[in-house]
């Protein structure tokens, strides 16, 4: 089984471990993934606030899955998946695909909006089964959790069948799942504020340390995301956070770092090296 | 910005709003009072939870997309846009270095986007 990859400006430069960790535990579940050649920023929300056209840019990557021949495309980010997921959904519009066909006619592309946008973390859910025939090594991990947001609301668009879109479970049960234990510190399901740091950094950095804080008081083993926006805000900027309280600090891994660890699959192959796992 | 006729101001917005948690106003104060100045829409974090919770369906989120389109971004905002516009991506990286950075995590190559390529797709007055 193969899926397109679209990485996303954040986890294409700076979380190669998080592409890697997906690569290794899709590989287990016998599904490959091929990266979108030349794909461009998915352009929500920075230049959808700028500009209504941003929908064109995202139909681009689009249109460069649909070349691929894929039907899916996996993505790993939480306003990526927003993004193009909307996009696909404005698509249906007949005008809004002609002109977007205008636009990418002299790059020599075209789209339909037959793509089915898909964050990683729905696609392990659709594998539970499989997956529960893989782990080998049951965790013992308290787990502080936050749910990648932009993945699941709002909720009519996103396609959240089944789920609570302001408190969706599949996350949950996957972590569950790995025997790990799901930490109820009470900001599962709140934004976790990195995308404030564009225009108000104190803001975004105190969002972040608000939940630390409620982490810290619940005792936790490791943070876990699903979206590169919260790993940059709670991993890279927590030294920043926590400058004052040093007890708050947390290692954090990404979703699929975990489910490789339940998995058995090494440590190297999931990105944890290089002071990740600490 | 105009209030929208629909809202009926039950603060439902602002209670589950995460930049409220941490005393910022983005624009659900206003939703919740038409006559508040002290807030901003650039501090919305584009969460949509707001959006999902409100009871009678105002298109949160798009109004404080116009209304953002009508203002002057903060320069984080600025920056990254325009990192778009020139680059494709939002974050600026040279096609040597993306290589180099690949070929260390032993991921498959990945080329950049195309300069120019946003000026094509985007018909904006920068």
């Amino acid at each position: 089984l193969e899926f397109a990859f679209y990485p996303g400006c954040l986890i294409l430069q700076r979380m190669p471990e998080y592409e890697l960790a997906t690569r290794a535990v899709l590989k287990a579940l016998g599904i490959e993934l091929k990266i979108i050649q030349q794909a461009a920023c998915c352009g929500a929300p920075v230049v959808e606030s700028f500009t209504g056209d941003w929908l064109y840019l995202s139909a681009y990557n689009l249109a460069q899955v649909e070349r691929m021949g894929h039907t899916t495309v996996i993505t790993l980010c939480g306003s990526c998946t927003n993004g193009l997921t909307r996009t696909v959904h404005a698509l249906q519009d007949a005008e809004v695909c002609a002109e977007a066909n205008r636009r990418l006619e002299p790059l020599g592309l075209s789209v339909t909006g037959q793509v089915v946008v898909k964050h990683l973390v729905r696609l392990l859910a659709e594998k539970e089964e499989k997956l529960r025939s893989l782990f080998v090594r049951p965790l013992s991990f308290r787990v502080a959790l936050t749910n990648p947001c932009q993945v699941f609301r709002p909720g009519g668009v996103m396609g959240v069948s089944g789920d609570d879109a302001m408190k969706p479970h599949v996350m949950r049960q996957l972590v569950e799942l790995t025997g790990a234990e799901v930490v109820e510190y009470g900001g599962e399901d709140e934004c976790c504020g990195a995308t404030l740091y564009l225009a108000a950094p104190k803001l975004s950095l105190a969002a972040g340390r608000r939940k630390l804080e409620a982490i810290h008081q619940h005792g936790a083993d490791l943070l876990l995301h699903g979206c590169g926006n919260s790993q940059l805000l709670l991993r890279n900027f927590q030294h920043v956070i926590i400058r004052d309280a040093p007890e708050l600090r947390q290692r954090a891994l990404f979703l699929p770092q975990l489910i490789g660890l339940a998995m058995g699959l090494p440590e190297k192959g999931l990105g944890l090296r290089g002071g990740f796992w600490r | 910005m105009k209030h929208p006729e629909a809202c009926i101001q039950c603060g439902t917005c602002v209670t589950v709003c995460p930049v409220e948690m941490v005393g910022g106003h983005a624009i659900v104060t206003f939703l919740a009072d038409p006559d508040a100045t002290d807030y901003s829409v650039w501090l919305c974090t584009s969460c949509w939870r707001c959006h999902e919770a409100c009871p009678v369906n105002v298109d949160i989120y798009g109004l404080m997309m116009e209304q953002r389109r009508r203002e002057r971004a903060p320069g984080g905002y600025q920056g990254s846009f325009e990192c778009v516009m020139s680059s494709g991506l939002a974050l600026r990286i040279s096609q040597e270095e993306l290589d180099q950075l690949r070929t260390g995590w032993e991921l498959e190559r990945a080329e950049l986007p195309p300069s120019g390529l946003a000026r094509v797709l985007l018909h904006v007055d920068e």
